[in-house]
């Protein structure tokens, strides 16, 4: 669970049908988690739409992507699945296996009927039968997502049976591909898979999979409607999202947010304090140098030009890096961001489903190319066969992990490049030597994890 | 041995190629077993290993196909293009060209099933790049059969250290059979890597 929950003061009117403000996902005050009473009493009933595919117009005038890091136009995927010769498994990603992203397993636990509201949906517009939810392994929030479960039949709620299944405690146990693995029984790897259309269980068997902060939004959208859902957010990107936070002082917060927000105004970031040269700018949180967004799979940007960013894909994609699942931390200016890369770097090579040659060998390498770089003196030679090694992998796995735990450490390589030049001379800006980025305690590996 | 005409230049071609051709293919024999039990070349890291093989295996086509194209084309022995894709069709030595026809088309379905990788599942991917060590002896008989050049002097040495080299690396394959667990591969690899000296 997180530190804290940081809810922006706006209240909605509570009752009305259309909430004004954020958040619109966790409660803005009140008894966490919400029990189905509460959710009922503030959303109003679950309306089904009555047949297949009628949810998709709205959803696509929405304009909703997937919450889980791809940013997937949720109407196509629904549309493909309305469309399917067979009935799609419909299945929610709770798997959440981003060591720094926290907020899948705080929404499921303080808001868990709205994502069951909208898997319920999910399966109606997709004439499916049955559902599962992927959730990681944690028996308190399994527990607390039975009884859910166990309410929701009692009220005669749900049209399809939701079965939850445990998801692996590995970083790429919540693939797409990896959570069709294990509902077929087999271990949760990574699959090499065609580019168009829904993923398979076998043959004629077509699963449709949305994360789960995608499906509560979902259950909002059928209630309060597509133009409500654009309230917040922008033109090309509307909506809000959950964000988790790792501020300079260390403290972690999920919250929601609307895309498009400002970095400088969720990380409490003061561009115009910045001193000169302007690298380090200050925060609520004391000084900040690099801001890293999206996650593992994510790319740092210098604090001074992230200050100057919003949360959107359009302004983010072009620098290399995406909002991915929302993830962004600040690291603070006494922290040496290469020995920061260095540690995530030696955990995602670990991380290697092992199953294709060059991210199980080239990752490793990496790692320990981008460990050397982080300590005293490296070889001038470092980082050109970062790069080249970087180019190798690229594009070489049969999932995304080599391209984008390359993606991370190339931008490690940019903006962290003075520092660079200083572990070269000897020196370090670094002086708090404690971990600042969250990562599972190590723990021995074994094929047995994947499943 | 006569003096190369316009009239022999394409047999002369046919042959050289194919003897490049044949030790190329040895090169990415050996290779892939490197690859398939990640082994190392000095020097190389052994993700690079992969990219060789493909690489190596790419030349290897090239000179594959000026073999064959001489060969056809060559109005010295009359060798359809069926002969060449067709086993046994061939007028003209049958038998060992028929070995060369069977050894070409297994190519053809590794280099076309590597192409489609992305698009197919694993298992069958792997299944049919077995059929590379059917591939390649198939070559060296066709080679031996087919030609007199490889029977004596400098081409036959380095046939049988072609064959040599293969069966070593086989042996070396067999004894390395036992397969490191998915889970622990990166960390394997990790471990071999030098550690750095301190901390700042």
């Amino acid at each position: 669970m997180t530190d804290s929950l940081t809810l922006p003061a706006a209240a909605p009117a509570g009752g009305t049908p259309r909430p004004a403000g954020l958040p619109r996902l966790l409660p803005a005050a009140g008894t966490v988690p919400v029990d189905l009473r509460a959710h009922l009493g503030r959303h109003g009933p679950l309306h089904y739409t009555g047949g297949p595919g009628r949810l998709v117009a709205e959803v696509a005038a929405a304009g909703l992507t997937g919450r889980g890091g791809a940013a997937f136009p949720v109407a196509r995927k629904l549309a493909a699945a309305a469309e399917a010769r067979q009935a799609p498994l419909v299945a929610g990603n709770g798997a959440e296996s981003e060591p720094a992203s926290s907020k899948d397993r705080s929404l499921l636990w303080i808001s868990p009927h709205l994502v069951l509201d909208g898997l319920q949906l999910t399966a109606e517009a997709a004439g499916s039968g049955s559902a599962v939810l992927y959730v990681q392994r944690n028996e308190r929030l399994h527990g607390r997502l039975a009884q859910a479960i166990a309410e929701r039949a009692a009220a005669g709620i749900d049209a399809v049976r939701v079965d939850l299944v445990p998801a692996p405690d590995r970083f790429l146990a919540g693939q797409e591909s990896a959570l069709t693995s294990r509902l077929t029984g087999k271990p949760a790897l990574p699959a090499y898979r065609p580019v168009r259309g829904l993923p398979r269980l076998a043959p004629g068997r077509p699963a449709l999979v949305q994360n789960v902060e995608t499906l509560a939004h979902l259950a909002l959208i059928a209630r309060y409607g597509g133009s409500w859902f654009r309230l917040a957010g922008t033109e090309e990107e509307p909506g809000s999202m959950l964000a988790t936070l790792h501020l300079a002082d260390g403290r972690t917060n999920v919250t929601e947010v609307p895309l498009g927000i400002g970095l400088a105004g969720l990380l409490g970031l003061d561009p115009a304090a910045a001193g000169p040269g302007g690298d380090i700018v200050p925060s609520a949180g004391g000084p900040v140098q690099a801001v890293l967004v999206g996650g593992y799979h994510g790319a740092w940007l210098p604090a001074a030009e992230a200050a100057r960013l919003p949360l959107a894909n359009a302004a983010l994609r072009p620098l290399g890096a995406a909002v991915g699942a929302g993830v962004v931390a600040a690291l603070p200016a006494d922290r040496c961001g290469l020995a920061e890369t260095a540690r995530v770097a030696r955990y995602l090579a670990l991380e290697s489903a092992g199953q294709c040659g060059p991210c199980f060998n080239g990752l490793p390498r990496i790692a320990a190319a981008m460990d050397h770089l982080a300590g005293p003196r490296p070889d001038q030679r470092a980082r050109a066969d970062l790069e080249r090694w970087a180019g190798l992998v690229t594009g070489r796995g049969a999932c995304h992990h080599p391209d984008g735990s390359v993606r991370f450490i190339r931008s490690a390589l940019r903006v962290f490049a003075a520092e660079a030049g200083l572990h070269e001379r000897g020196r370090c800006t670094g002086t708090d030597p404690r971990p600042f980025l969250p990562l599972p305690a190590g723990r021995p590996l074994s094929d047995a994890d994947w499943s | 041995m006569t003096g190369i005409t316009h009239t022999t230049a394409l047999w002369y071609a046919s042959r050289a190629t194919g003897v490049v051709a044949l030790l190329l293919l040895t090169a990415v024999l050996l290779l892939g077993i490197l690859v398939n039990r990640q082994g190392r070349l000095p020097g190389l890291p052994s993700f690079a290993v992969t990219g060789l093989h493909r690489n190596v295996s790419l030349l290897a086509v090239a000179f594959l196909a000026i073999h064959v194209i001489t060969a056809i084309v060559d109005p010295y022995v009359t060798i359809g293009l069926a002969a060449a894709v067709l086993p046994f069709s061939s007028g003209y030595k049958p038998f060992w060209l028929g070995l060369g026809a069977i050894s070409l088309d297994l190519m053809a379905a590794l280099i076309l099933t590597s192409l489609a990788r992305a698009r197919m599942s694993r298992r069958a991917w792997r299944g049919i790049h077995w059929l590379a060590y059917a591939a390649w002896p198939l070559a060296v008989g066709h080679s031996l059969g087919s030609s007199s050049d490889t029977r004596s002097g400098l081409v036959l040495s380095l046939l049988v250290g072609c064959v040599l080299a293969v069966a070593f690396a086989v042996a070396w394959r067999l004894s390395r059979a036992r397969e490191i667990p998915r889970a622990s591969r990166a960390a394997a690899v990790l471990s071999r890597m030098p550690a750095r000296k301190a901390d700042l």
